[in-house]
């Protein structure tokens, strides 16, 4: 049955690669009826987060490898964009770049330390460095990121007309942006590449015994996610104009983790749509939960303990996420409808 | 300095208390357990509640507060960890991290988020060479020194300890005995978490309780697990000890670096260390 299930998913990333056209008008769609029935930067903030979601999804959803340190490279990408605008010119373009670029240097340095250990080890190394990176933003250069107080920057307009301030341009930026974040994953996750990283994910060892280095690869796939994480956290910078240390806390890495698995690991549009309900039960619980308070008469417990409750749910009944178990129930019907056709 | 290594050794002590339990459960069962944060600040919370209650002795609140945490921390073998057991690594990390998140809400929900006061029950200092020795934390250390000759001669003596032992080596080998490994692992976690309660009520009067604190010491204490090698428990009280003076050292000079040296000193022991194989 397991291998049925994976045969199928391996061969669904390559035949819908001509598909991708319409995916992308699909999921722009998607976005703006959202950005309809919410607000418009909310919206933009859903999308980029969903970008982080995506990079993470490369790194646990694909390759298997849990990570507790996902937001340094996020908090890396901001703090290099937003320092790059301040400190030295004001082209939100170029500052995107060097947030990209940081994040990929540090992955590229930490890199070779990380892909030394596995499992247990790389979850909690990973978080040690985030740690490390919030430490140094936080006190050791509390001169140039103003500590807790928050950096704030401002950019001009990205090639003299979109003004990253105003809410329609920003939200129009970031969509094109988290579509073209999403068309590299797609070619990235149905290429030859993508297969051997899902490989290493079902056995690494096997993959090693094929002539792979998958040291080299594991290594390689560390620093792509952290680098579109890069990329998200620029481009939070650049919208937000404010970056504060909440950006590179790790407290953040329990909420991408949760996205993913609420969307369904390794699956794209699971990311895409965990994002999303993340975002919205995150954004509408604090407005939700004082509301309910009125009608019973005792403190409600916060959100804390309903994403525990739902972590647990997810963990226990739900393991394929909502696309996942979207997904099962449609091929059980479809199913049945063809053997009854028989 | 004397005054920095009695810190280091103070600090050292409670990292050993509290992360027997992280190290035992990872040797046996494999699992990375966050709820261990949750027992260790809802026991301290217990321990707060209690102190009033029985005219504020301190020993006794804390043999009540480790009494009242064993059921909760059955609770949550019986129903979480065990149902985990030869899960993938990330969904044990994800479903016990969601009940710290549930417990540090309850606290928060129960006792408020503002930081609560323990008073110091020695409040005595010795003079020694001229510097200011608080009594109360030699206790600490001293009582660290105890549990670790104890568990030395658990794990060596007792039927329990060796059983445990033999299944930290080879799970497999013990089942095919006829033993049930389960109920050994849950006596194991169960001690475990009323050692992370003690540690959590001896560091209350020096460190502040808050319902955050669970998840503090646990970053700190997967750095003294993954530096003394998971499942090994000498080496998990040499690297608290190590690591505990890591803290005070760093401290004295740059008190806010204290946290990120440790993390330091386990990506280099890391780095030092051989590649781990598949």
């Amino acid at each position: 049955m397991k291998t049925l299930a994976d045969k199928s998913t391996l061969n669904s990333g390559v035949t819908s690669r001509s598909m991708v056209p319409l995916e992308l008008a699909v999921i722009a769609v998607g976005f703006v009826l959202v950005a309809i029935f919410m607000r418009v930067h909310w919206t933009t903030n859903f999308m980029i987060f969903c970008m982080l979601v995506l990079s993470y999804d490369l790194l646990y959803g694909y390759m298997g490898h849990l990570s507790f340190g996902h937001m340094l490279y996020f908090g890396a990408g901001a703090y290099a964009a937003g320092l790059w605008l301040v400190r030295i010119n004001m082209s939100c373009l170029q500052a995107i770049l060097a947030g990209v670029l940081c994040s990929a240097l540090i992955a590229a340095v930490l890199g070779c330390i990380v892909v030394r250990t596995r499992g247990a080890t790389f979850a909690l190394i990973n978080m040690a460095f985030n740690e490390i990176g919030y430490f140094v933003v936080y006190s050791a250069l509390r001169d140039y990121t103003h500590g807790e107080d928050g950096l704030s920057c401002a950019g001009a307009p990205v090639l003299g007309m979109i003004d990253p301030y105003d809410e329609y341009h920003a939200f129009g930026f970031v969509l094109v942006l988290l579509l073209a974040v999403f068309w590299f994953m797609r070619r990235l996750t149905s290429s030859p590449y993508g297969i051997l990283i899902r490989s290493i994910k079902e056995n690494e060892k096997r993959v090693s015994f094929l002539g792979y280095n998958t040291s080299a690869f594991r290594w390689l796939t560390f620093v792509i996610a952290s680098s579109l994480a890069g990329l998200a956290g620029a481009v939070f910078a650049v919208v937000q104009g404010f970056v504060s240390p909440m950006a590179i806390s790790s407290f953040g890495n329990v909420e991408i983790i949760f996205a993913v698995l609420i969307g369904g690991a390794g699956n794209l549009y699971g990311a895409l749509i965990g994002g999303v309900i993340f975002m919205v039960i995150k954004n509408f619980l604090p407005v939700i939960i004082p509301g309910a308070q009125k009608l019973v008469d005792f403190t409600l417990p916060q959100w804390e303990l309903w994403l525990g409750i739902v972590l647990l749910i997810i963990v226990f009944a739900l393991r394929e996420g909502v696309v996942g178990f979207c997904a099962a129930k449609l091929s059980a019907i479809r199913a049945g409808r063809t053997s009854e056709g028989i | 300095m004397l005054q920095t290594i009695v810190y280091g050794f103070t600090i050292g002590a409670i990292l050993y208390l509290f992360s027997i339990g992280l190290s035992i459960t990872f040797g046996t069962m494999h699992i990375i357990n966050f709820a261990h944060g949750m027992v260790y600040a809802l026991g301290v919370y217990l321990f707060i509640t209690i102190i009033p209650l029985l005219a504020g002795s301190f020993t006794l609140s804390m043999a009540a507060s480790i009494v009242a945490m064993i059921p909760v921390a059955y609770v949550v073998e019986r129903y979480v960890i065990r149902r985990l057991y030869g899960e993938g690594l990330d969904y044990s990390i994800i479903a016990t991290y969601a009940v710290l998140l549930i417990g540090t809400d309850v606290i928060k929900m129960v006792w408020g988020a503002v930081p609560q006061p323990v008073v110091d029950p020695v409040g005595v200092s010795i003079s020694f060479a001229e510097i200011d020795l608080p009594v109360y934390r030699i206790v600490i250390v001293l009582s660290a020194f105890a549990v670790f000759v104890g568990l030395r001669v658990f794990f060596t003596k007792s039927v329990i300890g060796r059983v445990v032992v033999a299944a930290l080596e080879d799970p497999e080998g013990v089942r095919c005995l006829g033993l049930d490994v389960n109920r050994y692992f849950s006596i194991v976690f169960v001690l475990g978490s009323s050692l992370a309660v003690l540690g959590g009520v001896l560091y209350a009067p020096i460190s502040t309780v808050e319902p955050y604190m669970g998840f503090h010491i646990l970053l700190v204490a997967f750095a003294v697990v993954i530096v003394g090698g998971m499942g090994n428990l000498t080496g998990t009280f040499i690297a608290a000890m190590a690591l505990g003076m890591v803290m005070a050292i760093t401290g004295r000079y740059w008190s806010q670096a204290s946290h990120a040296m440790v993390f330091v000193v386990m990506a280099i022991v890391l780095v030092l260390r051989p590649i781990e194989e598949t």
